[in-house]
């Protein structure tokens, strides 16, 4: 999947990637992808909340190793 | 109607093993669109004090500190301050700081850091408190 942003939040701990895709999700227009990498084991959980919460769309979620890749749409 | 949600935190220390929960729930908070409302009383007043550094944990898991030192070092786990103004730049986090610990250390607000939003007595942080979602006293 393409995306327009990607932020890099592996090794850091709660709330480290949920602030760092909050942030890039901020600063991104309305229709982008941000992708986010992380591998906090409760980030599955919390970006999928987050994103329900802020009204933005958990487009898909991979894992790769020990990494999960998030999917996140930008809402207007 | 549309209810926003709202956490009150209470936090009654300065040691980092009680102020990272404290603000990571409240950052946490904020970036999800929640408002937070921080009332830093007794020992957690310290922690607004201008350019604040934790000292330590408590003295109880001072076997562990080692541990915490190590993540922040890394950077795995960010800084007190940092997760917290992370959740200030929302602008739904207050700040409040207690007027009468505020006298009981001889302090004016010009001591404490500039994101404290004001001075606040209990019944004026009840009023702010008032039907929040989540509320906790961390000491």
């Amino acid at each position: 999947m393409n995306a327009d942003i990607t932020v890099d939040a592996k090794f850091k701990s709660c709330p480290g990637p949920l602030i760092a895709l909050a942030d890039a999700v901020g600063k991104a227009q309305p229709g982008q992808v941000v992708k986010l990498l992380a591998t906090d084991p409760a980030s599955p959980s919390d970006v999928k909340e987050w994103a329900q919460s802020v009204g933005h769309k958990l487009i898909a979620t991979e894992k790769s190793g020990d990494v999960y890749v998030f999917y996140v749409g930008v809402s207007g | 109607m549309y209810h926003m949600s709202k956490i009150a935190i209470i936090v009654a220390s300065e040691k980092m093993d009680k102020l990272f929960p404290a603000v990571t729930l409240a950052t946490t908070a904020a970036i999800s669109g929640w408002n937070a409302e921080m009332f830093f009383t007794f020992w957690g007043l310290l922690a607004l004090k201008k350019g604040y550094q934790p000292s330590g944990v408590t003295l109880d898991y001072k076997a562990y500190e080692g541990k915490l030192t190590e993540a922040l070092a890394s950077g795995s786990i960010p800084g007190w301050k940092t997760v917290l103004e992370q959740g200030l730049a929302t602008g739904r986090i207050k700040i409040y700081a207690c007027s009468t610990t505020l006298g009981m250390f001889n302090l004016k607000q010009e001591d404490l850091e500039g994101f404290v939003d004001s001075i606040a007595g209990a019944a004026t942080f009840l009023s702010k408190a008032k039907g929040s979602d989540v509320s906790l006293f961390i000491s």
